[in-house]
């Protein structure tokens, strides 16, 4: 799906620039090194890098195509930073909200392939902000949006259309939910391998649909990167509490598991307009960082079912193999409230209520009595809401890491199935199935 | 197709997609007028914003509470309408309209003078003891910013950018509810700024009218949206001297109602300096 090519003819300084690729062995030229060799110091470069120089990637040019079925940023590979933004739609009737939808169409399709803005007299506003200079490139820069179920209220006549199970997030038992970062009309998921692009992204397009939508909340988190491997599976990032998230994800390449537990398309109770798309959770879970790290080791690994270092189950082997609870019944090797044996029971007839988890981690800043306010931006893609992400966290409740985690926010939105071509854009069918009077 | 024509393809659609504005061919002129009118305004404003001041402050030394509550408002109102020219005197500005939230150590700060330090005696301690000194102060800073702006030649940039300064104004800190936190008398100021803004577009309209219709267009539907939905807050629809209900009582969709087309209006009027080639 993704362009890894680097397009070294787009870079002014070209020769530097491939003896900078050859020094850190990159961009797939990699496959004789040794793991050793990324302990080694940064890599040399012989042309002038002052301490204000920008630092360089060698991935500024990856770039995932906008168009087709579905929407890039949800079996899209996960980049180094994400941020979902949730937005009140400030139009108020279906011409207002075509144009918002036209408009963020646009601005996706050039932000997400990069370009060059216009140049404007300078007694006018820049045409961008010009964070990232006056040509941007992709730097696999997506941008997803979904719809949360205020929008289908009375607005805009779309309340016949509402995915069938798409609701208000109601709070659970564990939850203290702050209202100022709850809920929303629209979600806009932007991911990119650094920070400033997806900043730039949601700067364009405040820029762009000014009295169409009002930033609600947005929460900005990472992912920790880690060198290429060649022999062994790529492991899942780690969050904040030290532990691999996601290893039990369902695989991505597997066109019929994601036509069952990702896309919307095989429940005959889903308007035909949501064929495509998918239900998107996302949760701001607080992580009571400092008492984890007070927490002893095999605690935390009973707590999660997981070994730390590994990411391996408790029942042995490495970070990919299943989980034996079969024999394990009574839970002494896997407790039974452990969290990965919660989620998943591994029992048959579980498959339906798996779910596509996509989180990053986030850091805020510092909580009144000093503690880091710091956790996990939750983020899951399911073809069904209720017998995923609902089925789980009900599942869930009571679990022992609740001493250590506090859901704070978040929110339940339908992600649009994709723009098919130049012609289309994000929500048509949507608008198109609840047209009125033709 | 290849990475490179994408690319192509891509930034042709970005330029196709950002309108390239018009400019308004003005002789510069033709900007001596409006300017001049509009330093008329901001003097019959100063001149009122003063004598309310006297009243105002007039009624805080001499104990009066409620009277002093009710004048809080209206005397803000000229302020608030010529905010762009008061602002170019960044001390007067500090020490007339500041907010605690401006000072580190917040009310106690003994830096904390003038309109809001009031506020915060007249309608959360709800007292005039021992405010007289700010009283004092206040009517002192504010004959101060009369003489000055009348000594002042009006840079004409400053003026034209003082339409979106003011929407800048109440997209940050009116539909929030903050300016006015204790006294919750933020519609004024809302109006206040507003009438300001909408004054500097009436004077220049004339220049750009003929370049660019369907901007006029929309500044004065998007003005018009806002003044429909602030006529809906006032205590008397025929009075506009009776001002506004409390900020407390505007439902949360008339805020996020006011947000949409103070947001266009801020970003159209971005554009009049350039219109105006300054």
């Amino acid at each position: 799906m993704s362009d890894q090519s680097d397009n070294t003819s787009r870079c002014p300084f070209a020769l530097d620039r491939r003896r900078f690729l050859q020094g850190l062995g990159a961009a797939g030229a990699a496959a004789g090194l040794s793991g050793s060799a990324w302990a080694t110091s940064p890599p040399e470069t012989d042309n002038a890098h002052d301490v204000t120089s920008a630092p360089i990637s060698t991935t500024t040019q990856q770039s995932h195509p906008f168009h087709g079925r579905h929407q890039q940023g949800i079996l899209t590979p996960r980049p180094a930073t994400g941020m979902v933004v949730a937005c009140d739609v400030l139009a108020w009737d279906r011409a207002g909200l075509e144009r918002l939808l036209r408009t963020l169409t646009e601005r996706i399709a050039f932000l997400t392939q990069g370009g060059t803005y216009p140049e404007r007299d300078p007694s006018y506003p820049p045409a961008d902000s010009g964070i990232l200079g006056p040509t941007i490139a992709p730097d696999a820069l997506t941008v997803t949006v979904s719809l949360g179920a205020s929008l289908f209220d009375e607005r805009f006549g779309l309340t016949s259309a509402k995915p069938k199970h798409l609701q208000r997030m109601t709070g659970f038992p564990n939850d203290a939910l702050d209202p100022t970062r709850c809920h929303g009309d629209l979600s806009l998921q932007i991911c990119a391998n650094t920070h400033d692009t997806i900043i730039h992204a949601l700067r364009d397009i405040i820029k762009h649909t000014p009295g169409l939508l009002m930033v609600r909340w947005k929460q900005e988190g990472t992912v920790p990167v880690v060198p290429p491997s060649h022999d062994t599976p790529t492991p899942s990032a780690r969050n904040y509490l030290g532990f691999r998230d996601g290893t039990a994800n369902p695989s991505t390449d597997d066109d019929d598991l994601m036509n069952a537990l990702v896309w919307s398309g095989t429940d005959p109770g889903e308007p035909d307009w949501t064929h495509g798309g998918s239900y998107q959770v996302v949760r701001i879970i607080r992580n009571f960082v400092e008492r984890w790290d007070r927490a002893p080791l095999g605690e935390q690994e009973a707590i999660f079912g997981r070994r730390k270092d590994s990411g391996a189950p408790l029942s042995g082997g490495s970070e990919y193999d299943a989980p034996d609870y079969a024999n394990d019944a009574d839970g002494k090797i896997t407790p039974l409230d452990a969290h990965i044996r919660l989620a998943n029971p591994r029992t048959p007839g579980f498959e339906k209520h798996r779910i596509l988890r996509r989180p990053f981690n986030y850091s805020n800043g510092v909580e009144a009595n000093g503690q880091l306010d710091m956790g996990l931006l939750f983020i899951v893609y399911q073809a069904d809401l209720e017998a995923g992400f609902i089925t789980v966290q009900n599942r869930l409740n009571g679990e022992p890491l609740e001493e250590y985690i506090k859901p704070v926010g978040g929110g339940y939105f339908f992600t649009l199935p994709g723009a098919v071509d130049d012609r289309d854009f994000l929500g048509r069918p949507l608008l198109k199935a609840t047209a009125t009077g033709i | 197709m290849s990475r490179r024509s994408l690319l192509f393809a891509a930034s042709a659609f970005g330029l196709m997609t950002l309108q390239t504005p018009a400019q308004a061919d003005v002789a510069p002129d033709a900007l001596v007028e409006p300017v001049a009118e509009y330093k008329l305004y901001v003097l019959d404003n100063l001149d009122q914003f003063v004598s309310h001041t006297e009243k105002f402050t007039q009624a805080v030394e001499h104990g009066h509470l409620q009277r002093a509550q009710a004048l809080y408002a209206p005397t803000r109102v000229y302020y608030e309408r010529i905010e762009p020219i008061a602002e170019l005197f960044a001390d007067l500005d500090a020490s007339i309209d500041a907010r605690e939230d401006d000072y580190e150590n917040g009310v106690e700060d003994p830096d904390f003078t003038g309109f809001h330090r009031l506020e915060y005696g007249l309608f959360k301690e709800r007292t005039t003891q021992g405010f007289t000194s700010y009283a004092k102060r206040l009517m002192t800073d504010v004959n101060d910013l009369e003489s000055r702006v009348q000594g002042l030649t009006f840079p004409p940039a400053k003026v034209v950018g003082g339409a979106a300064a003011l929407m800048e104004e109440v997209a940050a800190t009116k539909v929030s509810g903050e300016e006015d936190r204790y006294s919750h008398t933020d519609l004024w100021d809302f109006q206040g700024n507003v009438d300001g803004s909408q004054k500097i577009f009436e004077l220049f309209k004339p220049l750009v009218a003929e370049e660019d219709p369907a901007f006029v267009q929309r500044v004065e539907k998007n003005f018009a949206a806002v003044e429909a939905t602030l006529a809906h807050y006032r205590r008397e629809a025929d009075n506009p001297e009776a001002g506004f209900v409390s900020y407390e009582k505007v439902s949360q969709a008339d805020r996020r109602a006011f947000v949409g087309p103070v947001t266009v209006l801020a970003e159209d009027l971005s554009t009049l300096r350039g219109k105006l080639g300054l």
